[in-house]
């Protein structure tokens, strides 16, 4: 019996691997494309790409989890880069240009949390209203243009070839995978963690638990929007212009990720492993479509599919569980 | 997990084998691995000139004996999805680029990245900052914008209130298009006034319908309009009809496709700037060819601007320009 449960908690640990092994499996096996699929090289230019997205996954495991949703992200991403270009084109140095980015980051996550709240508004509405405040600001500020900021070192936060060469992998890829891994241990090993389950799970008897469930959730959005700040700092770093347009409709792909990885929408599930494997799954199905050709209405098909199979398989074993 | 439970399923993997078996298919017909491989990377996929484009190219591919690559950002005009469609063309190894790039710099890296890789990039329809192309393929802009100038100059006889409708910021084609209209309007013609200048249209034929509705209805007695490209002048030409102004206001476009024709045709419609989008693919294509045979090609290559109106639209060269026949190359 003993030894059942554990096999069975084995499978949910490695069943977000599944679909990634199963990705690169398929496109390893077309002749066309294997060599260059498998190339180191290619890996991390997929890493880099992820970059973005995973960043903001990380921010919204914490939210899914906690029962919660945030649909300003890409918004918030968009403002959080524009801000960082205008910093420094306006002069500033650029280790202040990121941190305005990334505060600013957090201040519209705070502000998501403190509406959510103090006016009992659902998240979806609260952040619904964000999506357009943020990228309405971001226009603003960019002057309804992008913004061409003078080359520095933060746009090789992101170059695939870094320098200096011993790094291997982007800055940025290495910033991931270390708050990645910070992240989890948070939500593992923490009082905060636990707490963010906890409300998730169920909310009413949390704070009959005596969480303080208000904080906890202004916490976890500013933490959220911190994310995103550091996101569209990478964006900028990426485009090497503050593009209020960019990432629209983002939010979508970084939803998609934490459910894929088995984030629950009801709350109380979800783990940042298997958010990172959304990201990877959804950037491998991209570039081995690219390599291969493929248009991109096969590439959306698929990841359609990809999402509800994964939730269903999810909820399947969900069930036998029980 | 029962039968019931197994059929969406079922439905799904079925899907998904049909759309990559139909793939395969048309895939296998050209499977010949000596042939040299052109990725050609356009803005987006779905507007007509973006077809033409992609008709151009597959023209050349079949004259020249290549293989293309046809893919374009996943969400149209994304600058971010764009570089990661150079990014991934670089990791596959393709022999040579093609690429009409969303921003004149932030596609500099990309470029450069694959230059690095020794995969030559040849830049088509928008420019790019910086010398790391073979060769500049597109249409000069800024003709297209004066021509357009001078012909609603000419309908209104010198005189009236017109608006400018852009299309959309850090789109360099677009950009030289409008100041060449706003160049010309504002020197040759003193007594025309431009009511709104300042007004993007956006990406999208939705946004842009938005735009000219909310633009007619503050400014009902306008005399002219000028829209830079397909997408804002199919937009702007549907809230005119909407509004009832139809044939009154004199209206130059830019681009065609099947409904701007028939406004054309029609008199809603009374001039199109035209330029060549399948020489654009298919020159775009032969300068990437003839340059991996090691010959000598062009830096600049201009691929021209003509005005269509009602008069003129049934003369065969403006003809084959408004309704270019992509049947036969693209399926």
């Amino acid at each position: 019996m003993k030894r059942k449960k554990r096999l069975q908690g084995l499978i949910g640990w490695l069943a977000p691997f599944f679909g990634l092994i199963l990705v690169l499996a398929i496109f390893s096996s077309i002749p066309e494309i294997q060599d260059r699929f498998l190339r180191i090289a290619n890996f991390k230019s997929v890493a880099t790409q992820s970059v973005i997205v995973a960043l903001g996954a990380l921010g919204m495991t914490l939210i899914i989890i906690s029962g919660g949703i945030d649909l300003s992200a890409a918004s918030n991403l968009a403002l959080s880069s524009v801000i960082v270009a205008y910093a420094i084109s306006a002069g500033f140095h650029p280790v202040m240009a990121l941190f305005c980015g990334i505060v600013t980051g957090g201040l519209i996550g705070f502000v998501n949390g403190s509406l959510i709240t103090s006016l009992r508004l659902v998240p979806f509405i609260v952040t619904l209203g964000m999506l357009g405040i943020a990228r309405g600001i971001a226009k603003w500020i960019a002057g309804n243009q992008k913004i061409d900021a003078p080359l520095t070192w933060v746009n090789e936060l992101m170059a695939r070839n870094p320098r200096p060469s011993w790094l291997l992998m982007a800055p940025g890829v290495w910033l991931m995978i270390f708050l990645a891994i910070a992240l989890a241990v948070v939500l593992r090993y923490t009082v905060f963690g636990r707490h963010v389950f906890a409300v998730g799970s169920n909310e009413a008897a949390a704070r009959l638990c005596g969480i303080r469930t208000n904080r906890t959730k202004i916490i976890i959005y500013s933490i959220s929007g911190l994310f995103c700040g550091l996101s569209g700092a990478m964006q900028f770093s990426r485009l090497t212009v503050g593009d209020p347009t960019v990432a629209i409709g983002l939010e979508l792909d970084i939803i998609a990720a934490v459910v894929i990885g088995g984030g629950s929408l009801s709350g109380g599930e979800g783990s940042i492993l298997g958010s990172m494997i959304g990201v990877f799954i959804m950037a491998f199905l991209r570039n081995g479509s690219t390599m291969m050709g493929w248009p991109n209405y096969i590439q959306e098909i698929i990841i359609g599919a990809i999402i509800v199979v994964a939730v269903s398989l999810d909820q399947i074993r969900h069930r036998r569980e029980r | 997990m029962n039968i019931r439970t197994l059929i969406p399923f079922a439905i799904f993997l079925c899907l998904l084998v049909l759309s990559c078996g139909k793939n395969e298919k048309s895939k296998s017909l050209q499977d010949e691995t000596s042939k040299l491989k052109i990725a050609v990377i356009p803005k987006a996929t779905t507007h007509e000139f973006w077809k033409a484009i992609h008709a151009g190219a597959v023209r050349a591919s079949r004259e020249l004996e290549v293989e293309i690559l046809w893919k374009g950002p996943q969400r149209e005009d994304d600058r971010a999805q764009q570089i990661i469609v150079v990014e991934d063309f670089i990791s596959r190894g393709v022999n040579g680029i093609v690429l009409a790039p969303l921003d004149d710099r932030a596609l500099c890296r990309p470029v450069q990245d694959a230059v690095r890789e020794n995969i030559p990039v040849v830049i088509i329809d928008s420019g790019l900052q910086g010398e790391d192309y073979i060769s500049f393929v597109a249409t000069d802009n800024y003709k297209g914008g004066v021509l357009a100038a001078k012909k609603l100059g000419e309908l209104l006889r010198g005189k009236g209130d017109i608006f400018l409708i852009r299309y959309q910021a850090g789109s360099a084609s677009t950009t030289k298009r409008e100041k060449g209209f706003f160049d010309t309007i504002t020197a040759e013609f003193p007594e025309i006034s431009l009511l709104v200048q300042d007004q993007y249209a956006g990406s999208t034929t939705e946004t842009a319908f938005q735009r000219a509705e909310n633009l007619l209805s503050r400014f009902p007695e306008v005399d002219g309009i000028f829209c830079p490209n397909e997408s804002s002048t199919f937009g702007t030409l549907r809230a005119i009809q909407e509004a009832g102004l139809a044939g009154k206001i004199k209206f130059v476009g830019f681009d065609s496709s099947v409904k701007l024709v028939q406004a054309l045709r029609g008199g809603h419609i009374h001039g199109l700037v035209l330029q060549n989008p399948m020489k654009m693919g298919y020159l775009g294509v032969k300068q990437m060819v003839l340059y991996l045979k090691g010959q000598k090609i062009e830096m600049r290559i201009d691929t021209g601007v003509y005005l269509a109106t009602r008069e003129n639209m049934d003369d065969p060269d403006i003809k084959r320009l408004l309704m270019p026949d992509l049947s036969s190359y693209l399926d």
